[in-house]
């Protein structure tokens, strides 16, 4: 499983990666913007189509117990994802003070 | 005078409000509730207005052109190939930007569109208004502000249509265009399918058919394979798709996306005012609350024990009061007919269809009709999805995710809808494996008889006991297919809505009809199972079955032999098991309370667990196929009568030291 993430962010190494983390390293009301999305073709699809795009600006509404899922806000919607599908989901996180 | 008639199709993402228009303009009864992915399959029905017969199409929600889930693939088959005359894109004004997305791919495929702005009245709330004619404008299509449940706004929305088809409002789509790179890539592909493809021009747009492959989107080129020229114009969009990833580092749909987004934002932060901050409201406490990632759960608990608790002490007391006055009458009704009928056609009448009629009124509609109305107020405040939230961990260790978890709660209800509502579920496997947990469920025929019988003899801790027991039984057994059925989960992706006040008309419609359900369909079943038990005992056949079933029922169930009967009958529908029981024992000159308190809970336990009702499996076979509706049926009995006899000797051991 570990291996596997790695290899597809190997495959993605054009992109710039610095201060680039999962989103889930981010705690409940951080804000982020979208890097870009890792996985599967389809999953990648998704998340673009539920607006999940580069360079969108996301806020972590709460995060579930243990491994649990994410509520976020994107485009104005709040969006539940899967932890499975949080950790595929690579952003730059905000500082608190220079969001606007 | 009619004039032609029109084919008008309601399309836009999930949950923003076309079911509620679809039941306002023919009067039907769609399924409407606060969670996405509530129609799955297309219903249709007419309407006359001013002098044109109108056939209106209500669609699954869906947020691109590209497919999903199966309930997905519904609406864009519909949309792209069947065309209707106009297409109502319902949008949520209290989110443009993402509904807009998906406008923006109806413009892109040159279908002719009516935007419909919904749920004005929620984005009000929010301190949003969009401005209706600038939006149009930008647009290029006529739109109607609505508040679809109040029905607001319909009428008007209905006079666009009839103008737009008649000609008289000419529409002027915006031209969707792309970004430099894109843009020329798209015109050039879109140039050779022109060229090489006119068979496929003539259903579709070129530029579509264009935009799709550079998307690569594998339906759309699945289609093209089979063409002469196919390969070649497949060769290249694959080519111009690659130099797009290049350029950008995304994968190509990923960019197309992107762009499309832009426009949407662009267009929405153009046309929405927004009036008044967002500030903290009732509902967004009452969601911190029960999402919260410890408090959830013991309020999920909470809320499921007490909707039992409630159907059970409303339950009792309506259906005391209903036996009370049926008794009069029914001794009323039997001195008038054996007045004039002979004994045996008396006997018949009387055993076998009043007692059938009765029966169904007082013992199972007082449960089920607080049920229902419990259920429709869970589903109608946005309660669902929150629960599918917490639960979406704990689905994963059974394959699946948090939102099988809505049919699961839904199977409370009925295990018809609630098997079909699994086609929320992204593939066929999950889809499977959330079918298989939930017919597993007690539906409100089988609470009927849990709460009917266990509930009010042995108490209601005893019947509570039973649900948790069953919902132990759903995980193990679910965690068993899910190793049984090997595949990759797919991960949790979902929108969110907001809490909503459930409005008192859905509530009341939809207990209506689901209520009415019960009295066309399944009261006769049961008046004809009745009919049939008096007319075979009376005939003396009914020895015979009782007889060859003893050994299973007497000696390992631990159940009067006379209880075969309704476990037989019971597959009808499974309110007849616990009516029939009164029967069945009442013939052996016993009644009810005659049975032990562990009779009663083996009774019920295999009751739960024994075998979907007919309906049940008629719709497993339809929706998975005969081969795993049967599997899934003896996988059941085979299960509730292990169970069950288990039950039986850990309970009579329990009870005795
Ligand atoms: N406040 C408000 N709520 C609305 C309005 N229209 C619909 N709703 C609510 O929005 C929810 C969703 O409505 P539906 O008609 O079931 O949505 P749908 O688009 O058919 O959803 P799917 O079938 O799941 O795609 C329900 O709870 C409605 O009561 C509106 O104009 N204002
Ligand atoms: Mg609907």
């Amino acid at each position: 499983m570990r291996g596997r993430r790695r290899r597809l962010r190997k495959k993605s190494n054009p992109r710039n990666l610095e201060n680039v983390v999962s989103l889930t390293c981010l705690c409940d009301g951080e804000m982020a913007v979208i890097a870009y999305t890792v996985g599967g073709f389809g999953l990648v699809r998704r998340l673009a189509e539920m607006g999940l795009t580069p360079g969108v600006k996301v806020k972590v509404i709460r995060k579930g117990l243990l491994h649990g899922p994410f509520e976020i806000e994107v485009r104005g919607v709040a969006l539940a994802l899967g932890y499975g599908v949080a950790s595929r989901v690579f952003v730059r996180p905000l500082r608190a003070d220079s969001d606007g | 005078m009619v004039k032609g008639q029109l084919r008008i199709a309601l399309a836009g993402n999930a949950n923003v409000g076309k079911s509620v228009i679809f039941n306002q303009l023919t009067g039907l009864n769609q399924i409407v509730g606060n969670w996405p992915g509530k129609t799955v399959e297309r219903a249709e029905g007419t309407l006359f207005f001013e002098d044109h017969k109108i056939r209106i199409i209500d669609l699954p929600g869906i947020y691109s052109l590209s497919t999903f889930s199966m309930e997905e693939i519904v609406s864009r088959d519909y949309v792209a190939v069947e065309k209707p005359d106009v297409i109502i894109n319902v949008v949520d004004a209290s989110a443009l930007e993402r509904n807009l997305y998906f406008t923006l791919q109806l413009l892109e495929l040159e279908a002719p569109i009516i935007v419909d702005l919904n749920q004005v009245d929620f984005a009000a709330k929010k301190g949003l208004r969009i401005d209706v004619e600038k939006l149009s404008e930008a647009l290029g299509v006529p739109v109607v502000p609505t508040v679809a449940i109040s029905g607001s706004g319909i009428n008007e929305m209905l006079s666009t249509v009839i103008a737009v088809t008649s000609g008289e409002k000419k529409l002027e789509p915006l031209k969707v265009r792309y970004g430099k790179e894109t843009e020329e890539r798209v015109e050039a592909l879109e140039k050779l399918v022109y060229e090489k493809l006119p068979q496929i021009c003539s259903v579709y747009n070129a530029r579509w058919i264009a935009v799709k492959l550079l998307e690569r989107d594998l339906d759309v080129s699945g289609k093209l394979k089979n063409f002469e020229n196919g390969k070649d114009v497949l060769g290249y969009a694959e080519k111009l798709a690659a130099e797009l990833e290049k350029i950008h580092g995304e994968p190509s749909p990923v960019v197309m996306a992107s762009e499309r987004y832009g426009l949407a934002n662009r267009i929405a932060m153009e046309v929405t005012i927004v009036e008044a901050p967002p500030r903290i409201s009732l509902e967004q406490k009452l969601d911190a609350v029960t999402t919260h990632k410890i408090l959830g759960y013991p309020i999920l608990v909470a809320i499921v024990a007490s909707m039992f608790a409630l159907i059970f002490v409303g339950g009792n007391f309506l259906s005391a009061g209903l036996e009370f006055v049926f008794e009069k009458l029914i001794f009323y009704v039997e001195g008038v007919l054996s007045s004039f009928l002979p004994d045996i056609a008396t006997e018949l009448v009387s055993k076998g269809v009043l007692d059938g009629v009765v029966a169904g009124i007082t013992i199972a509609l007082p449960y089920i009709v607080p049920f229902y109305i419990i259920l429709a107020l869970l589903e109608d405040s946005g309660y669902l999805p929150r629960a599918a939230f917490l639960m979406d961990n704990l689905m994963h260790k059974i394959g699946l995710h948090g939102k099988a978890f809505i049919p699961l709660m839904l199977g409370y209800g009925c295990s018809v809808p609630a098997c079909i509502g699994c086609r929320i579920m992204e593939t066929e496997r999950e889809r499977f494996l959330a079918g298989f947990v939930v017919i597993l469920i007690p539906c409100a025929a089988r609470t009927v008889i849990i709460l009917g019988l266990v509930g009010r003899f042995v108490g209601l801790p005893a019947a509570l006991a039973l649900y948790a027991f069953d919902l132990v039984l759903v995980f193990v057994l679910g965690r068993i297919a899910f190793k049984a059925l090997p595949g990759e989960p797919v991960g949790l992706i979902m929108e969110m809505p907001a809490y909503k006040k459930p409005s008192i008309r859905n509530i009341m419609m939809k207990t209506w009809s689901r209520t009415k359900d019960f009295i066309y369909i399944a009261l006769p079943i049961i008046v004809a199972g009745s009919v049939t038990i008096e007319a075979l005992s009376l005939s003396g056949f009914i020895n015979y079955v009782v007889e060859a079933a003893t050994p299973l029922i007497s000696g390992w169930l631990g159940l009067p032999a006379a209880t075969s009967i309704p476990l037989i009958f019971g597959i009808l529908r499974k309110e007849l098991a616990l009516i029939l029981l009164q029967n069945a024992l009442g013939q052996q000159g016993m009644v009810i309370q005659d049975l032990t308190s562990i009779q009663m809970i083996v009774f019920s336990l295999v009751t739960m667990i024994y075998i979907p009702c007919i309906a049940t499996i008629a719709t497993c076979v339809r929706e998975f196929g005969w081969r795993k509706a049967l599997a899934t049926t003896i996988v059941d009995i085979a299960l509730a009568f292990i169970l069950g006899g288990l039950a039986y000797r850990l309970l009579s051991l329990v009870m005795i030291t």
